[in-house]
């Protein structure tokens, strides 16, 4: 079994997903965990949202061959600090089905995650729906760092109806 | 009316009643519908992981309202609506529109 006492996030995700490939299923990161990979650890997430639309009960299997025990639709690891979750399909931003994705590899296997654009897209809404000043902070840390569509970002925000809010994060990112 | 489709009849219940107030906890509900707690908070709780509903504390208490980030929000708040039109009015007064209070009442002020 994997040493998790002591796994950073990124390598934890690359290990979930890999290990669900390996079993034929297909996950997508999203969420805070994003961001934190992203913003290189700028902004720390303590959580790994999956989102995947196979049935929960075929992710157990090979979950628990890592040491994690599933708690509704969440997993912990005693010896890990990082919770994983598996948050209802679909994978969408606001009212747009996201449908593209990145994939990152590295020599602990590969990653699909959402894109930096979606990402950002991601946080804004919460942002924009909630008024949360920490996911328009983590929408900027990810436009600073990451190359990503601010056209289509700006479109986007439009047809949610957010054209006032998302000035605000474009005047943050100046 | 749409018990049949959710396979549960506190679900129809909780969207008509959050199509009309939108938000609730759960022993408000339960006082609204005459139910035993548990279920409703087993709904509340199945709704919340499938996207629909978010929850906040409020106080103690906490709170369930639509997730306005869930992409088919619109159509299901559509769904509860038209749903709710079709109640008798009074099944309406009864069970969705009697005994919540929306407008503040100054801290201290007799009942």
């Amino acid at each position: 079994m994997n040493n998790l006492a002591n796994i950073d996030l990124k390598s934890l995700a690359f290990l979930v997903y890999t290990t669900l490939k390996e079993h034929g299923i297909e996950a997508v990161l999203v969420g805070g965990a994003c961001v934190s990979i992203y913003s290189e650890n700028r902004y720390m997430s303590h959580d790994l949202d999956f989102i995947t639309y196979e049935e929960l009960k075929k992710v157990e299997k090979p979950l628990e061959k890592l040491g994690f025990r599933r708690i509704g639709r969440c997993f912990t690891h005693e010896k890990c600090s990082y919770l994983i979750d598996f948050v209802n399909p679909p994978i969408a931003v606001g009212h747009e089905s996201i449908r593209s994705f990145e994939t990152l590899t590295s020599s602990l296997g590969s990653l699909k995650l959402l894109t930096p654009t979606d990402c950002v897209k991601d946080r804004l809404a919460a942002f924009f729906h909630w008024g949360d000043p920490q996911s328009l902070e983590q929408a900027c840390l990810i436009a600073k760092n990451q190359p990503i569509d601010l056209d289509d970002v700006t479109a986007w925000a439009k047809k949610e109806g957010y054209s006032e809010q998302m000035q605000q994060f474009l005047d943050n990112i100046k | 009316m749409l018990e049949y489709l959710f396979l549960n009849k506190n679900v129809e219940k909780v969207l008509m009643y959050l199509s009309i107030h939108s938000k609730a906890h759960a022993s408000e509900l339960s006082r609204a519908f005459g139910t035993a707690l548990d279920p409703i908070q087993k709904t509340l709780k199945k709704l919340e992981a499938g996207g629909l509903l978010v929850s906040f504390l409020e106080g103690k208490t906490r709170v369930f309202c639509w997730n306005p980030r869930y992409p088919f929000l619109k159509e299901i708040q559509e769904l509860a609506q038209k749903a709710y039109s079709f109640l008798p009015t009074q099944m309406q007064e009864t069970y969705y529109q009697s005994t919540k209070r929306k407008r503040p009442r100054r801290t201290g002020k007799p009942l």
